[in-house]
């Protein structure tokens, strides 16, 4: 099984602190933050979704990912997949930098990023999840 | 994550024309290393190492426990269903579901963002700079059902 994925089929997904993510829906801000997360690099992406490749390395990342504006709001229900939200369709950019073996990554400062999508939003699903 | 790769996967996978399984380790009717080898062979052609890098750790298992969320049911059918994530507009409906856990009530962003990344060898200073491209960062901060059936209050990051 790929490490990255809990044996619950938790797709690569992990705890942040609470102060890790700020929300404003009025303004269509929100920012994510982490310092020094713990991760694996797995070279390619189907060792990260299979393994049995190269053995993962420890690495850490850090990031600041700032999402802003309002291109555009979209309410969704989906009975299918039982969730509904508020979605804010916008823009983000992101800096940031890594550590893995001899390698140190530093990106560009986030000006010169682009996001190819960006939505912010509240939603609710699962035992949560009610049509109306 | 990376929706670059993972919609060059979906659509090589699609080329092939085979369902994938619905375990979590690989596709039905092709073999779990020709799998790899087939997205393996797209990340080659057209990906970038910076990307590859964030992937969170089993380590975190231990902090989890039985507080863990739940993953969502499903998955994209760009990948068979298989793995539970969905990849809004870019290999699904822009309206699918943007997070991986269920029994959550809160807020959630998603995007994929593209730039460059400055790589240093510490050993040979060597300095190379490279793109990366779509990168797929995630969060959901709310509340949720754990897998022990609690209701948490948590921040989530999928990176």
């Amino acid at each position: 099984m790929n490490p990255g994925i809990a044996p619950s089929g938790l797709f690569w997904t992990t705890a942040l602190p609470e102060n890790a993510v700020k929300v404003n829906l009025g303004d269509g801000s929100a920012v994510m933050q982490a310092t020094n997360l713990s991760v694996l690099d797995f070279g390619d992406f189907g060792n990260s979704l299979f393994g049995g490749g190269v053995p993962p390395v420890p690495a850490t990342v850090s990031f600041t990912v700032r999402w802003s504006g309002v291109l555009d709001r979209a309410k969704v229900v989906s009975t299918d997949t039982g969730m509904t939200g508020e979605f804010i369709r916008n823009t983000a950019q992101m800096e940031w930098s890594a550590t893995v073996g001899d390698f140190d990554f530093v990106s560009a400062p986030a000006e010169t990023s682009a996001s190819d999508f960006a939505e912010i939003g509240q939603e609710r699903n699962g035992t949560f999840f009610t049509r109306g | 994550m990376n929706a670059t790769q993972l919609r060059a996967a979906s659509e090589r996978a699609s080329r092939v024309n085979s369902p994938y399984a619905q375990a979590n380790h690989g596709p039905k009717g092709l073999s779990r290393r020709e799998f790899v080898r087939t997205t393996a062979g797209v990340v080659a052609a057209g990906a970038v190492a910076a990307t590859g890098l964030w992937r969170p750790s089993l380590a975190y298992g231990a902090a989890f426990a039985s507080s863990d969320p739940v993953p969502i049911p499903g998955g994209t059918p760009g990948l068979g269903g298989a793995f539970h994530i969905y990849a809004p507009a870019a290999i699904d409906s822009i309206d699918a579901e943007p997070i991986t856990i269920t029994d959550f009530n809160g807020f959630v962003g998603l995007t994929y963002l593209s730039g460059t990344v400055t790589r240093r060898n510490r050993v040979t200073r060597e300095v190379v700079e490279l793109p990366f491209l779509g990168a797929d960062m995630r969060f959901m901060h709310g509340i949720y059902r754990g897998a022990d059936g609690r209701i948490r209050q948590g921040t989530f990051g999928f990176v």
